[in-house]
């Protein structure tokens, strides 16, 4: 499946789980600027180690689900690390210590922390973000956008609307490639197959929005059944968060 | 005989329940194409380690949810809206870039929704996507530079902002193109302005 | 709690949609008054839909096109209306159950319509559970409504309506999809609502027994979209029998069934067998279980079984769309899910339940055409002809704009322009008028008397006698009776 694991009672229920998505969101872009601006290696490292201790305590998320979503992420950490560390101009400096030669390559001391630093940076986003997904729910981040951010709400739950979409999409592709078969076409990847994926995904947009339309969405401002109200785990989650940016920033220097 | 013209069905902001939706659904569909093609950017990245810049040149697709979105629904914010959905929705599905797709995408979004806007959304013809698609790139390359690669040589990214702008043109100006006449032709886009 | 029941008037009414080449209705004129029950019959294609949509105030709101004449709701004009206003007081209920659930939870779809209108939250946490009570789904307030049956979804489709207290219910062909039980479930909620005269009623519905005792008026169309006649169920019966029949509307008549054509059957080798089948989209969670079947040439076979039981997924099965996780099945000597495309299609058939999915080309005649020898396209013409869509109307159009009727048959015409031994229906007659359903029984019979192998999967009684001599029933994923159809001498 392409969705992430359904979130069981316990991770909804948790601490992190019941914090105002908004709030969380705000976090995970405040430690993203904040890491933008140091390139030691301790931040990332103590934001990466931050981010999951408190996935696994205060979000309960399943170590293993956890460990999935963080797999993909060291190809993409070593990759941006080799690029800064391979193409970083301390390389030109003929003052600048050497440490190793890769086939044309020169590599400086100075290169290789810089690039280590910012691959460990790419963890320690990558981790927060993993946090965020694994302990939010859709619907609640629509409301919570909604209720809190003053996201324009008609914006907000047509994208809800859209977002159900997905568990559809692996669906048509297999029932699309089954059609093909069935009529003796030859089978594999065809480019009318997204096409045609699309097509289903906007007629489904479709019939989503009439229904929508039919039952007085966006007519007059909408109340709301389920109400996101600020509680003090947001405050504790909110200031917890500023502090580890303050601190990021200060240690980073 | 009363010909109904759109006027009726839309709002102060423009937008039919039907455009929101639609245009979601693009960002949604993109976002799941961004999941996979991160995997593909990741791929092409570990494949040619001495010449990073080959994986700039999948750049474009990250751009395209953006230009077909606008191309469709033809409302201002489409760009924008369609983009933020993509980014969000990759977020939320995971992606190594985490709350940094967001940033990318809501400034990529704002880059492309200029352009529409500067030729006052009446314009999409392929200079104007192929400008759109350039004004995405280029927020994006200053934003990569920043985040991802701030310790790299100004002659390598000077080659990687090349790159990212031929993939733009082509895959997301180009691309976006043929997308959307592909759709047109099987007739669910009845109902949008052509 | 309870509403008032709302009036409509329509004056010469008419639709075309844009890019049309007829309108789609015209010149249509009823009055319905509060608390009536109004039942829209008419050939598939003759703008059923269309006034449905027309009555909701989404015709035309969310279709370009031309709208002619007046339709009231209430005493105003549907297009004057506020639309918040309209449909306030017009909640509609669709074909499709799944498409119309908006919210991921139960709770939260029921509430979405009284959120839209600004509800006090007080309000809504008194009528959410008065709904859900309604509709007879108590506890499921935290389900996922993707996660619920056919006829729990429309059942929830339907409370997401009744949550706003509309003065008018509009349901076009709300049971199609939905399993024999959970039909009379539908209905005899419905008979409840009108017995309360809550709401006026608007329905469209083919299936006749249920359909014209509710009805205090009925509206008959033909198929241009003209109306035929109007009045009081028994009235129209007697003035316009004839000619709704000759347009081919299913009427409430006592008679017997059509005859089965051809002698019975004497079995052939076998040509579809399955042995020890499980299969599961995740294999940790079977779907089938324990699968044995063996059919043989010339063998007419009925899958049945209540909404979710597996009967699409045995038939994707059977002619090798999916690859069971245990067991074999062989069509011929072959496993069909090893079969190249080109082989499989030679020898099996297959029409999927969702038409819409299975489509893959721009327009009905490319679509038809698909992957067919040049012998087979020479017949194609003739075999639309037969299911009424013509080529030289239906051709050239998109296969994504045509009406639920229209759909069904166009991929049913994809399949049944080729000659393959084993033939497997996955709810062909859902959303048929008579002739449509007529002209499939006798391609079907004429395959029949060929020798072919056919499996449907079907809720249609009425098909099941015409067709089948041998009923496989599904119970949540088991072989629960394997049986032939006794049938009188
Ligand atoms: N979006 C559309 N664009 C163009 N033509 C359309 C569109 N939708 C429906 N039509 C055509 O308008 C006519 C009326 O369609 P409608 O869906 O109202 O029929 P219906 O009576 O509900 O048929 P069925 O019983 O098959 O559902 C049909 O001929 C159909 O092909
Ligand atoms: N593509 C799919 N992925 C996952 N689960 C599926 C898929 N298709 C069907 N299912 C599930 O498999 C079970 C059997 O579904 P199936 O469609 O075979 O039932 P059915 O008997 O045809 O029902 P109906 O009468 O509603 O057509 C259901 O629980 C359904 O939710
Ligand atoms: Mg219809
Ligand atoms: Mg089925």
């Amino acid at each position: 499946m392409i969705t992430a694991p359904e979130m069981s009672e316990a991770q909804l229920e948790s601490a992190l789980g019941r914090t105002s998505p908004v709030v969380k969101l705000a976090v995970a872009i405040l430690w993203l600027i904040a890491l933008a601006f140091t390139l030691e290696p301790l931040p990332p490292v103590a934001v990466a180690v931050l981010a999951i201790g408190a996935g696994l305590w205060l979000g309960e998320i399943p170590p293993m689900h956890l460990i999935r979503a963080l797999a993909p992420l060291w190809i993409a950490a070593l990759g941006v690390g080799l690029f800064n560390t391979l193409f970083s101009p301390a390389n030109l400096d003929s003052t600048a210590t050497e440490v190793l030669t890769i086939g044309p390559f020169r590599i400086t001391e100075q290169a290789l922390m810089s690039g280590v630093s910012i691959g460990l940076r790419v963890l320690a986003i990558a981790s927060v973000g993993a946090v965020f997904a694994l302990t939010t729910e859709p619907t609640k981040l629509v409301d919570s956008l909604v209720q809190q951010a003053r996201v324009p709400e008609r914006f907000a739950y047509g994208t809800l609307a859209a977002y159900q979409a997905i568990p559809r999409f692996a669906e048509d592709l297999a029932t699309l490639r089954q059609a093909r078969r069935i009529r003796g076409l030859r089978g594999g990847w065809h480019p009318r197959l997204l096409v045609s994926l699309l097509v289903l995904a906007i007629r489904h947009g479709d019939r989503k929005a009439l229904a929508m339309d039919a039952r007085a969405f966006g007519s007059v401002p909408r109340s709301a059944y389920r109400v996101i109200v600020w509680g003090p785990l947001d405050v504790w989650v909110g200031v917890a968060g500023l502090f580890v940016a303050w601190a990021v920033i200060v240690i980073g220097r | 005989m009363i010909s109904t013209d759109r006027s009726q069905s839309t709002r102060a902001s423009g937008w039919r329940t039907r455009d929101i939706v639609i245009t979601a659904v693009i960002g949604v569909a993109f976002g799941v194409v961004f999941w996979a093609w991160n995997n593909v950017w990741l791929a092409a990245v570990a494949a040619f380690p001495a010449v990073p810049w080959v994986a700039d040149l999948l750049y474009g697709v990250w751009f395209m949810p953006a230009i077909v979105a606008m191309l469709i629904v033809r409302k201002p914010g489409a760009a924008f809206f369609a983009e933020l959905v993509a980014a969000g929705l990759s977020m939320l599905m995971g992606t190594v870039w985490a709350a940094d797709v967001l940033l990318s995408g809501a400034l990529q979004g704002l880059g492309a929704e200029l352009v529409f806007l500067a030729f006052g959304y009446r314009l999409f013809s392929f200079p104007v996507l192929a400008a759109a698609a350039l004004a995405a790139s280029v927020p994006a390359f200053i934003h990569d530079w920043i985040i991802w690669y701030p310790g790299v040589d100004p002659v390598v990214q000077l080659v990687r902002f090349v790159m990212m702008a031929v993939s733009a043109v082509v895959i997301a100006g180009g691309g976006s193109m043929l997308l959307e006449r592909r759709l047109r032709e099987t007739g669910v886009l009845q109902g949008f302005p052509d | 709690m309870t509403a008032e029941p709302g009036s409509i008037r329509a004056r010469d009414l008419g639709f075309r949609y844009s890019g049309a080449s007829r309108p789609a209705l015209s010149g249509v004129l009823f009055d319905v008054e509060p608390g009536q029950t109004l039942l829209i019959v008419g050939p598939s294609g003759s703008g059923k839909s269309t006034l449905a949509l027309a009555i909701a105030g989404l015709v035309p709101r969310d279709f370009d096109g031309a709208f002619t004449g007046s339709l009231e709701v209430e005493g105003v004009e549907t297009r004057t209306w506020d639309p918040a206003a309209l449909s306030a007081r017009v909640g509609i209920v669709f074909q499709d159950p799944e498409s119309q659930l908006v919210m991921e939870h139960v709770e939260d779809d029921i509430a979405f319509g009284l959120e839209n209108r600004g509800w006090h939250r007080g309000r809504m946490l008194a009528r959410v559970p008065e709904v859900l009570r309604d509709i007879g789904l108590e506890g499921f307030e935290r389900r996922r409504t993707a996660r619920l049956s056919g006829g729990e979804q429309q059942r929830v489709a339907l409370g997401g309506v009744l949550a706003a207290l509309p003065a008018i219910l509009v349901l076009d062909e709300p049971t199609a999809n939905l399993d024999p039980q959970g039909t009379i479930d539908f209905f005899a909620r419905l008979a409840a609502i009108k017995a309360e005269r809550e709401t006026t009623i608007v329905l469209v519905e083919h299936k006749v027994d249920l359909a014209w005792p509710m009805a205090d008026i009925v509206l008959a169309l033909d198929r241009e979209g003209r109306p035929i006649d109007l009045g009081r169920p028994e009235e129209v019966l007697v003035r316009s029998g004839v000619r709704m029949r000759r347009e081919g509307i299913w009427l409430p008549e006592r008679g017997a069934p059509m005859p089965v054509a051809g002698p019975p059957v004497t079995p052939g080798p076998p040509l579809i067998e399955a042995h020890g089948v499980r299969f599961g989209y995740d294999p940790q969670e079977p779907i089938l279980r324990d699968i044995e079947l063996v059919a043989s040439r010339a063998e007419r076979i009925a899958l049945v079984g209540p909404n979710g039981s597996g009967k699409s997924t045995l038939g994707r099965l059977l002619v090798g769309l999916l690859r069971p996780d245990h067991g074999t099945i062989l069509l011929g000597a072959d496993e069909p899910s090893n079969l190249p495309a080109a082989e499989l299609a030679r020898r099996a058939g297959y029409v999927f339940q969702d038409p819409e999915t299975q489509f893959l080309a721009n327009t009905v005649e490319e679509e038809v055409m698909l992957g067919l020898r040049p012998d087979e396209r020479a017949t194609a013409g003739e075999l639309t002809e037969r299911l009424g869509l013509p080529l030289g109307q239906f051709g050239a159009r998109s296969p994504y704009l045509l009406s639920g009727g229209e759909a069904r048959r166009l991929s049913l015409a994809c399949v049944l322009v080729r000659w393959p031994q084993v033939l497997v229906l996955d709810e062909p007659t859902f959303g048929q008028d008579r002739l449509g359903h007529e002209a499939l029984v006798e391609i079907i019979r004429e395959r029949l008397d060929t020798g072919i192998c056919l499996f449907t999967a079907t809720h249609d009684r009425r098909f099941i006698e015409q067709v089948a001599e041998r009923i496989i029933e599904l119970g949540s994923g088991w072989i629960v009776d394997d049986r032939p159809i006794r049938r009188a001498a």
